[in-house]
């Protein structure tokens, strides 16, 4: 089996270096980062999308009730496939099966959910530039998608019985964590500002 | 322990990969969730004191 320059270690070393990549970026150029795309939000605020979203409030009223279904869906998803995976619901079923049927819904729904947030964000962007929440769901959103690629999906394609059963728990428990944040974050959006 | 247990008793890359990362989640969220709670708890002892 070929080998990248990393060595057999690349999936790791590639974690770290994100993780590493992240915490520098927010302790020193976030600022200014954040600053040199307020142009982005102006023009989301000034797109059609933008237009339909502050001026017809059933076009927004409908996406945002699309949008909760999207991460509702997510959450049903991830609690059933990692609940599973835990041990606490759905243990008639065998764990393999039930984390493989979620996959397809899980990716609808996060297709569902970031379409519509899109043209939510449009819609409200003036606020959301402005929300310290909006920038952390935005980081929960990301390590979650990549979180779920990257390493939960690669990792659950291995026959689960070769996998150590607690790295299995401590995954599941993390992928639990991070869709929480993500859906809390998200609905704390709506009450801010 | 013989060579060929420590091997397996060793992860592989992905399962390293995801002890790391998920490390990481769990503790960013307690640490995360822990403050936001605390500054809950804040604001309801203010009230509390200032007869809000």
């Amino acid at each position: 089996m070929p080998t990248s320059i990393l060595g057999p270690y690349t999936r790791t070393i590639t974690a770290v270096v994100l993780v590493v990549f992240t915490v520098v970026f927010f302790y020193t150029v976030r600022v200014s980062v954040r600053a040199s795309i307020e142009p982005l939000f102006d023009w989301m605020t000034a797109s059609w999308f933008g237009i339909i979203g502050t001026t017809w409030g059933a076009a927004f009223a409908i996406v945002e009730a699309l949008h909760l279904i999207g991460l509702a869906l997510i959450g049903g998803t991830v609690i059933a496939s990692d609940g599973r995976l835990l041990g606490l619901v759905l243990a008639d079923q065998e764990p393999g099966v039930v984390v493989q049927k979620t996959y397809r819904i899980f990716n609808w729904a996060l297709i569902l959910t970031l379409s519509t947030g899109v043209f939510m964000a449009c819609g409200v962007a003036g606020k959301i530039y402005f929300l310290k929440v909006f920038w952390y769901k935005m980081l929960a959103l990301s390590a979650g998608m990549l979180f779920e690629y990257g390493i939960r999906r690669p990792l659950l394609e291995k026959d689960l019985e070769d996998i150590t059963p607690w790295v299995i728990k401590l995954t599941a428990t993390a992928s639990i964590m991070v869709w929480f944040t993500v859906g809390a974050l998200g609905r704390w959006i709506g009450y801010s500002g | 322990m013989n060579d060929e247990n420590k091997a397996e008793a060793k992860l592989d890359d992905i399962q390293l990969a995801a002890v790391v990362s998920s490390s990481v989640f769990v503790v960013w969220f307690a640490v995360y969730w822990f403050f936001q709670i605390q500054a809950v708890r804040e604001l309801f002892e203010f009230v509390r004191v200032n007869n809000f």
